[in-house]
């Protein structure tokens, strides 16, 4: 039953992506809407049902490779770390499909958008949760790579999806850029197989010494290319050229995240990370966060700047993941909670800077002011969202950082104070900074850019609505799950 | 009902309150009135959980919830130190809630659906700070309580100085926690719980085995909660703050938020010091800090205008004051118990006290403000005989604070201060910080007498027609006049319980009460038996009311009438109320002697050199010259596509023979 729902979860979305991209005008949304809500509870449902344990089925072999490996290719793997990203991919993936039902219009003043390019919008958009689904769900090494280039190609067409000059160049260098990384992950793979004659993530700590700490660093690049860190950081802040629903799900919650899960699968899998790497890890996160934060005084685009605010979030699961590999459980299961709180986090503030570019037609810092006075929704969902993002109690993101800094003060000597240290000075500059971006951006005299007559149409309403509340309530969600995780 | 489900049943009556106000927020009186009537509830349940934490044995630790995997437990415990913050904070709490039905009418612009819902989570989570007896939560409270007032602090949306404030202070203060969260992080690598005592137990440990972490620790956490009390030079958050704040939630502030800073000082410092060899030389760090603040924010607060802004910085004045008792309390306590005891209870009795009259105080500046739309002390003047309910509250609460006899204001820095000159015979210091702290208080009273007569005295302005403030208003500042009275009158009373609270908190025994202040009519320090300085309050008020009456009488007798005659004004001849003069005449010489003493700083976003800016670019070095790259060899490889079958004919074999040979070359 549980095996087959979680094949479902992924044929469903990739059947509906199919219809939309036939059915005319707005039977798509519907289709879309209808589809990702049924992954979503199935999702939820699939959760409870494999809670606390790991879940496996194998499916399916290919033919040429039938019997020379421990276990068939193709099957589904759902455990504690697969929950939190199913749960976030799905669930996040099903209100920003409701947000764009209503995003994607005539009314909208940022990109007015007619009904008859919205199918190939629902098309990717619904064929990325399919992948992402998979992703989430993926037993082994291969299958994970296979999904994962898929979620690369959608990314690519949902960045491109207005087809200006601008937002063709940032989809093909967000191409380039993920694809390089791929390209090391495969590069991963084969060594992987070559050496021990599997695809198994367990299959790493079979691999000798030096080839280890080479499978992991290619591994590690291509986390670092798909989650946007340094020195692969310049795709995602170009890629906010795409709708700003794509922004809050592919490139804040849902897509980004696949790099920092390959990383906590494959540490979470074996007991043995080559010390060094995982040293490295660590310090590329920790100059990611810095070098993220060093762009924020400077953007004037609400998005790019939660672009860069993104690329320093991830820094954070990165080094807890880092830090798992040094052998912190604290942090590790630290870096799974901050998936799931920043993608809720993250996602209200992308979508509220939506809703606010849906009114005013505006996303700059400067030009807009006291946007509460008009929207006070929307701007109560941007504070609660920089509060959850900024790791303010009793907020998300609060408990995940406490976790990876708990995780990090239990390093040896000195190293861990500093890291701790270091870490929370991030944490209060970027949280100044947000504070005093939504200060200007909602608060004060309202400008006349900002005049416009209420909150968002009633569906982008009740998502804002919903993630707030999940801002709240992620982390009491997400802490009993992620307890499971490295028992 | 324990007091566990007490405590529940509060917190849960004001998160009700917060949805209901927040439904009834449209109907701006209505809404004040239910939130009035939730507070109300809430308070009477704190109330009661205070006087069972003081009558029966402590009742043990209730837990919530746990979270093993980080040692952490959502545990509730109110020992009498709770109890007593409990106390003076469910009582703010009712006053400020009530003064808010009517000042909050005043707002148009600004929907109270942003207002009572907060202010009412705000309170629910200074009690979750109370009473929670793990540090992880204790973090979620405060920051719940910092980011609840934040939004208080900044309600005038449209006013750029409220934001600005507020965003200072939630940054400051935010920075203050991440401090805490280190120190609470350093302990739990050694004990690895956030239960405050394991962590206390952890860190006397460490006092022991390993000073340096110790002091460190010690000093993020004074960081922490100095910051939130107030105590410069981290304080600077709080004249922006108070000012800005609706004038119910400026009292609510500094009534009840900056206190938790004291609360925070008391439950780790005093803890943990007194019992230690680091004792002499944290107390005096402490009474430097509060006797610093004292001096500062005061002699600041001379020179101020605005009469809000002038009693935030009184407001760090007093904490000075509290400091300095918490010193010389820790300093002295192994040493001399009684003394040591003694300048602790003077501390907490003084927060109580500055509860009472600094609300009252910032209530009055509201009550101003509300019928005359300013700040501004220049402009003001001749308010006493519009506004005598005001008046005669705000004069109470000045002299209270100023430490005029016998006000509630005396008794706890007669404490401190006697404490602090006795403690000099054994460590010279405190009798300097004790003589600085009377010249200080000194200052108090001429500030306040400015106030008093800028805003209350002098001609009134006749274009201006004010009445009193209507009766909700009027009775929160008539209430803590009381209150301000009645603790200057009965020291005693509450300072029993003080000394519960104290008992519970330190690890050395304290002398029971009788002991420490003599009968209940008055106080006394005691020094090896003999009362070395005695208060009688009573006595003092009794004689007072005695010749009172007998003055009366001799009038009476005499039939002396009474006559009204126009303000002296030292022989100047005096003109239109434009030309008298203003607040900001008073005390220029101290203004002058002092100029620099509080200096303002002036941040800026840092810029980045052009080479860092440079390396970070990495499309410019990276990704740009590969996009080219590749750009140019598609170009190249497009020009083998000339279109001519032949040609591609003779690419296929060319490249056929290319294979076969490699591959007979890798063979043979």
């Amino acid at each position: 039953m549980l095996t087959w729902m979680l094949v479902l979860m992924v044929l469903l979305p990739a059947l509906a992506a199919a219809v939309a991209a036939v059915v005319k005008g707005a039977l798509a949304r519907w289709v879309a809407a209808t589809a990702a809500a049924l992954v979503a509870v199935l999702a939820v449902w699939c959760c409870l049902a494999s809670y606390g344990v790991s879940y496996r089925v194998a499916l399916g072999d290919l033919p040429w490779l039938a019997g020379t490996l421990p276990a068939p290719v193709f099957g589904v793997l759902l455990d504690p770390v697969g929950c939190i990203l199913l749960l976030v991919v799905t669930v996040i993936g099903f209100l920003t499909v409701l947000y764009s039902t209503r995003y994607l219009s005539t009314a909208n003043r940022d990109h007015p958008e007619g009904p008859e390019a919205q199918g190939r919008y629902y098309f990717w958009l619904l064929l990325f949760l399919a992948s992402m689904v998979g992703v989430a769900i993926s037993p082994n090494f291969l299958q994970l790579f296979i999904f994962w280039e898929m979620t690369t190609v959608c990314s690519w067409a949902l960045i491109s999806y207005y087809g200006t000059p601008k937002s063709l160049a940032a989809g093909f260098k967000a191409l380039v850029m993920t694809a390089a990384g791929g390209l090391f992950f495969l590069g991963a793979i084969c060594v992987l197989f070559a050496k021990t004659g599997s695809f198994e993530f367990a299959a790493l700590g079979q691999l000798p010494g030096h080839w280890r700490s080479a499978v992991f660093v290619m591994l590690m690049i291509a986390a670092w290319a798909k989650a946007a860190q340094v020195p692969f950081h310049t795709w995602l802040p170009d890629a906010m050229e795409a709708p700003t629903p794509i922004s809050a799900y592919l490139h804040a919650a849902a897509m980004v995240k696949a790099g920092v899960y390959l990383m906590a699968r494959s540490v979470i899998s074996t007991s043995a990370v080559p010390p060094k790497v995982a040293l490295l890890l660590g310090a590329m996160a920790l100059l990611t966060m810095f070098i993220a934060l060093s762009y924020y005084f400077i953007q004037d685009d609400l998005k790019r700047l939660l672009a860069y605010s993104t690329i320093a979030n991830l820094g954070y699961v990165m080094l807890g993941v880092a830090l798992g590999a040094l052998g912190s459980v604290t942090a590790l299961r630290g870096a799974m909670l901050h998936i799931l709180c920043h993608g809720f986090g993250k996602a209200t503030l992308f979508l509220c800077v939506g809703a606010v570019a849906y009114m005013t037609g505006s996303r700059s810092i400067s030009a807009l002011a006291g946007v509460a006075r008009t929207m006070p929704l929307t701007a109560t969902a941007f504070f609660i969202g920089v509060m959850a993002v900024a790791g303010v109690p009793p907020f998300g993101c609060f408990w995940s950082k406490f976790m990876i800094v708990a995780g990090a003060m239990r390093l040896p000597g000195a190293i861990g104070p500093v890291v701790v240290t270091l870490v929370l000075v991030e944490s209060l500059i970027s949280f100044a900074w947000l504070l005093h971006v939504a200060q200007k951006v909602f608060l004060g005299k309202t400008t006349p850019v900002a005049c416009v007559n209420s909150d968002p149409p009633p569906a982008m309403s009740a998502v804002l609505i919903v993630l707030m509340l999940g801002c709240l309530v992620a982390p009491a969600i997400g802490i009993p799950l992620v307890q499971w995780i490295g028992r | 009902m324990s007091i566990a489900e007490l405590l529940a049943v509060a917190i849960t009556v004001l998160l009700v309150g917060a949805v209901a106000s927040l439904a009834l927020a449209r109907w701006r009186r209505l809404a004040g009135w239910v939130s009035t009537a939730f507070v109300a509830a809430a308070a009477i349940a704190i109330w009661v959980v205070v006087l069972r934490a003081f009558s029966s044995p402590a009742e043990g630790e209730a837990t919530v919830l746990v979270l093993p995997g980080l040692g952490a437990r959502l545990s509730v415990v109110v020992d009498p130190l709770s109890a007593f913050f409990l106390a003076i904070v469910a009582t703010i709490a009712v006053v400020a809630t009530l003064y808010s039905v009517d000042y909050m009418t005043h707002f148009a612009g600004n929907t109270l659906a942003k207002f009572y819902p907060i202010l009412l989570v705000f309170f629910a989570a200074i009690v979750g700070v109370l009473v929670v007896s793990d540090f992880l939560f204790f973090l979620v409270c405060w920051e719940l309580m910092t980011l609840t007032s934040f939004f208080l602090v900044t309600f005038e949306r449209e006013n750029a100085a409220s934001q600005r404030a507020g965003l200072k202070y939630f940054v400051i203060t935010h920075a203050a926690t991440l401090c805490m969260v280190v120190a609470a992080l350093l302990l739990w690598r050694e004990c690895g719980s956030f239960h405050f005592g394991d962590l206390l137990a952890a860190l006397a440990q460490l006092l022991v085995t390993r000073p340096v972490l110790a002091h460190t620790v010690l000093g993020l956490l004074f960081i922490g909660f100095a910051t939130k009390a107030g105590v410069l030079p981290m304080g600077d958050w709080l004249p922006d703050a108070h000012p800005v704040a609706p004038s119910g939630v400026s009292a609510a502030l500094s009534g009840a938020l900056v206190k938790m800073g004291i609360y925070g000082l008391v439950r780790f410092f005093c803890a943990v010091l007194p019992a230690s060899a680091a004792a002499v030389g944290w107390g005096i760090a402490i009474a430097l800090a509060g006797t610093a603040s004292l001096f500062v924010g005061t002699l600041t607060a001379l020179g101020q205008t605005d009469s809000k802004r002038l009693m935030a910085f009184h407001t760090i004045g007093q904490i000075g004051y509290i400091c300095l008792g918490l010193g010389v309390g820790i300093a002295c306590l192994r040493s001399a118990p009684t003394l040591g005891a003694l300048a602790i209870m003077g501390a907490l009795f003084h927060a109580a006290n500055h509860a009472c009259f600094k609300a009252c105080l910032f209530l009055g500046a509201g009550a101003v403000l509300y019928r005359t739309g300013e700040r501004d002390m220049n402009r003001l003047g001749g308010l006493a005989a519009a506004m005598p309910l005001t008046a005669g509250s705000s004069t109470v609460a000045s002299l209270a604070i100023a430490g005029v006899p016998p006000l509630n204001g005396f008794a706890s820095k007669w404490l401190i201060v006697a404490t602090c000159l006795l403690a000099g015979m054994r460590q010279p210091l405190f009798l300097i910080l004790g003589l600085v702290a009377m010249f200080i208080s000194l200052a108090t009273l001429a500030s306040f007498l400015k106030v008093l007569g800028a805003v209350f005295l002098g001609e009134p302005n006749p274009e201006r027609q004010v009445s009193e403030v209507p009766a909700t208003m009027a009775t929160a500042q008539i209430v803590l006049a009381a209150l301000c009275v009645l603790l200057g009158v009965l020291p005693f009373w509450p300072l029993r319980f003080i000394r519960e609270a104290v008992a519970a908190s330190v690890p050395i025994t304290v002398p029971s009460a009788s002991e420490l202040l003599g009968g209940p009519w008055g106080l006394s320090v005691a020094g090896g038996g003999v009362a070395l300085a005695v208060w009688s309050p009573l006595a003092l008020v009794g004689g007072m009311v005695v010749l009172a009456l007998v003055a009366y009488g001799l009038q009476r007798a005499g039939g002396a009438g009474t006559r009204e005659v126009a303000v002296w004004t030292c022989g100047e001849e005096h003109a239109a109320a434009t030309v008298r003069y203003p607040a900001s005449s008073f005390y220029l010489p101290f203004k002058h002697a002092f100029e620099g003493i509080y200096p303002r700083i002036r941040w800026r976003v840092p810029a980045f050199p052009a080479g860092v800016r440079r390396a970070f670019d990495v499309d410019s070095w990276a990704y740009q010259p590969v996009a080219r790259l590749v750009e140019r060899s598609a170009g190249a490889v497009s020009r083998s596509h000339v279109g001519v079958p032949q040609v591609y004919l003779l690419w296929i074999v060319v490249g056929a023979v290319a294979v076969v040979a490699i591959v007979l070359g890798l063979v043979g």
